[in-house]
């Protein structure tokens, strides 16, 4: 038998060393070289963080980074995409242990407490000379500015209104709100609605998540309430106590919503009225190109909130910001990445993809936006949209949520009422302006 | 003739250590790796955890990390939700424990009598068991579901319900939903573990009871229980600490809520180090459930083994 070809156990071994070696070199080289396309020479990589609240999303920035990349030679944008949930813990651990992203796609209410830790870049300078620095809407730069300094880009933006079914409007005879629709008309409708032999309800309200408080609080300035007064908390007015009576009184008295709202959160609302369980929710743009193909194009629209008994009506003004970090690695790549974010065509896909407005003006006014009857209800809603209050402090961003929303779930639930619980809210909230 | 030399014997060097001792110290080098691996991953977190109890350590407020004391102990005297959340651990962890106990009981001696195609039915009961707590709690959140839930709907068309009923959004149902699910997951684990017990007690016994007359319930109160109890014992035991320590349940259904109704000890540290980063805090609380069932955990075992020599 011939055994030159027979490979020994110290043979075998060295081989497999060998190519560990090489494959280990070939890794710290080119970084996933069996994945990924391989990188121009010299281009510097940019971590960016992207909160995942739907595979769609996952798709579509994944293509935004591999354009970008191919745009240009000098950086190479590599994604990581983290859980809705965990993206903030994840972001706050990163920067706590001097280790964050070049740059992050997040919600303008983490902005403050991430400059409250001295983390974020600041980019007032730079943007002021940025192309489109007057393209984009004054409000939109109130959300991102903290103590005078420009922080982020916002990428999108968004404010709340009404999604209601048309085809059941007609089915039932209810007539199609107008743009300046009452409290009383919105409950009116809500009741019509309502047939709980079919398992419908007029109303998806929110219980869970911090938008339950958001969307409650809506109601209440609407009644004549603020949040903040002369510096102060002011929540706890009694015009506040009878807004948020009223609507609390939607779930516990008039019985116009399902049964499930203290634990439904965002999916919950969006897909209580895409199965058809709830006939009006409110919520921002974001779900409209999902609703499109839920309940289908001609089956619902948009409208305006309701104008409160003070003749009033607010919608909170978010958005979804591009922000850097003063830490990062790649300060300059995130700057050339989240600038390009902000260019006609890569804002104007992630925004028309998801169903997003546009923060830049000349984006906005493009008839796919201005046309389109799934966004007539957040575009009308601008003259009265105003930055969150809640953005004032950022040691309120984490407790609206970890302490807010149980207090909210419990005068939802009649264990408080609308005053004890805004007793304890206002509470919370005077604590923890620092 | 010549004289061969003599041999002398010469003393060997006195050895640094006794035999004794050489075996001492062989034995615990052979401990060391272990040691090192328990200290590491047990100890080091344990005593971490206590010292991050003393510092005031919020993630989004390094400016004010510095050390307190027992401040933070001082604080969960005066926290209402802490309270609250230990109220509810008890719920949840006696519910849950005392239904799968007589649950996986009733399992045990089922699965023990001789009937055609054991083997298939033993296998299905484990499936709960080996779901992993996750997935359980995703699909019995959707069998809950109030507007389009199995549950619901099954009850309705059966008539036994008028209305749907919001079984993990009503305050008053929100946590025997959850026990219930747990319940459902945790049968298997005592269905196993008491067959195991009752197929190591020799047949030979229950024959000598049947020949001297004794009915089915002395049999089971006189050889069935006593035999298979130490395996009670280690089994609620663990099973008490495990449910105690258990958030992924609960976290995935109600996220404790609503209004807290389901928020247990467990699931409050976790809103407190993850959604508040208060990592101070977090700890405390970690630190008290530690002694919680430590203390417990003893109490138990010598209760248990007061039991055990009375028998």
């Amino acid at each position: 038998m011939d055994t030159r070809w027979i490979l020994t156990r110290r043979q075998l071994l060295q081989t497999m060393a060998a190519s560990g070696a090489l494959a280990a070199a070939d890794l710290a080289w080119w970084e996933e070289p069996l994945v990924s396309p391989r990188r121009a020479w010299g281009a510097t990589p940019v971590r960016f963080q992207f909160s995942v609240p739907e595979p769609k999303r996952t798709a579509l920035v994944e293509s935004l980074a591999q354009r970008f990349n191919q745009s240009q030679k000098d950086f190479e944008v590599k994604v990581e995409f983290v859980p809705q949930a965990q993206a903030r813990q994840k972001l706050i651990t990163g920067i706590a242990a001097n280790n964050p992203p070049d740059c992050c796609q997040v919600w303008d209410n983490w902005v403050g407490e991430f400059e409250g830790m001295g983390a974020v870049d600041d980019l007032t300078a730079r943007v002021k000379d940025w192309k489109y620095y007057s393209d984009v809407t004054p409000i939109a730069w109130q959300t991102v500015t903290v103590k005078g300094k420009i922080l982020s880009f916002p990428w999108v933006v968004t404010n709340d209104g009404v999604y209601w079914r048309t085809d059941r409007a007609t089915e039932y005879g209810v007539k199609p709100p107008k743009d300046d629709w009452t409290w009383d008309e919105f409950l009116a409708a809500a009741r019509t609605f309502t047939k709980g032999d079919r398992n419908q309800y007029g109303f998806g309200m929110r219980g869970q998540g911090t938008w339950a408080v958001l969307y409650a609080t809506e109601f209440m300035y609407a009644n004549g309430a603020q949040a903040l007064k002369d510096g102060k908390v002011a929540i706890n007015s009694k015009e506040a106590a009878e807004g948020l009576d009223w609507y609390l009184d939607l779930f516990r008295k008039y019985k116009v919503c399902p049964p499930s709202v203290p634990t439904d959160g965002w999916r919950g609302i969006v897909e209580g009225f895409g199965r058809g369980v709830t006939n009006m929710y409110i919520h921002n743009s974001g779900s409209s190109e999902e609703q499109k193909d839920f309940v289908g194009v001609k089956n619902f629209a948009t409208v305006p909130l309701p104008v409160g008994p003070a003749k009033k009506r607010v919608s909170f003004y978010f958005s979804e910001t591009l922000t850097g970090f003063k830490n990062a690695k790649n300060r300059e790549g995130a700057w050339r990445f989240m600038s390009w974010l902000m260019d006609d065509e890569p804002k104007f896909m992630y925004c028309k993809t998801l169903g997003l407005l546009p923060a830049r003006k000349t984006l906005a006014e493009r008839p796919e936006f201005a046309k389109d009857p799934a966004y007539q209800g957040f575009i009308k809603s601008f003259p009265f949209s105003i930055v969150s209050p809640y953005l004032a402090y950022a040691g309120w961003g984490g407790k609206l949520d970890s302490e807010g929303v149980p207090l909210f779930q419990q005068a939802l639930v009649g264990k408080l009422t609308a005053r004890e619980f805004l007793e304890k809210f206002a509470d919370m909230l005077t604590k923890n302006m620092g | 003739m010549a004289s061969s030399p003599a041999t002398v014997a010469v003393a060997l060097p006195r050895p640094l250590l006794s035999r004794r001792a050489r075996e001492l110290v062989t034995g615990y080098l052979y401990l060391l790796p272990v040691a090192i691996c328990l200290g590491g991953t047990i100890v080091f977190p344990i005593l971490k955890a206590m010292h991050m109890s003393l510092y005031n350590h919020v993630l989004i407020k390094p400016h004010e990390y510095r050390f307190i004391g027992l401040g933070n102990y001082a604080r969960l005297l005066h926290d209402e939700t802490f309270w609250l959340t230990l109220w509810n651990s008890m719920v949840w962890v006696f519910g849950s424990v005392i239904f799968q106990f007589l649950g996986g009981f009733a399992a045990a001696l089922l699965l023990h009598q001789s009937f055609r195609g054991r083997a298939f039915v033993r296998t299905v009961t484990l499936l709960p068991w080996i779901v992993p707590g996750v997935v359980v709690a995703l699909v019995w959140e959707w069998l809950y579901q109030p507007n389009y839930g199995v549950i619901n709907d099954l009850l309705l068309r059966l008539g036994w319900l008028s209305d749907r009923v919001a079984w993990l959004s009503d305050p008053a149902l929100a946590m025997a939903a959850v026990v219930t699910t747990n319940v459902w997951r945790g049968v298997p684990f005592f269905a196993i573990m008491l067959l195991a017990g009752l197929q190591a007690i020799p047949d030979e016994l229950y024959e000598a009871a049947r020949v001297d007359g004794a009915s089915v319930t002395e049999r089971f109160w006189h050889i069935t229980l006593p035999l298979v109890r130490p395996i009670i014992v280690v089994a609620t035991a663990t099973r008490i600490i495990w449910t105690f320590n258990y958030a992924d349940l609960i976290f995935v259904m109600t996220s404790g809520g609503p209004a807290n109704a389901t928020q247990i000890t467990s699931t409050y540290t976790l809103l407190m180090a993850y959604s508040n980063l208060d990592f101070g805090y977090a700890a405390t609380l970690s630190v008290v459930l530690l002694v919680i069932m430590m203390v417990f955990t003893t109490l138990y075992l010598r209760v248990t083994r007061g039991i055990e020599s009375a028998t």
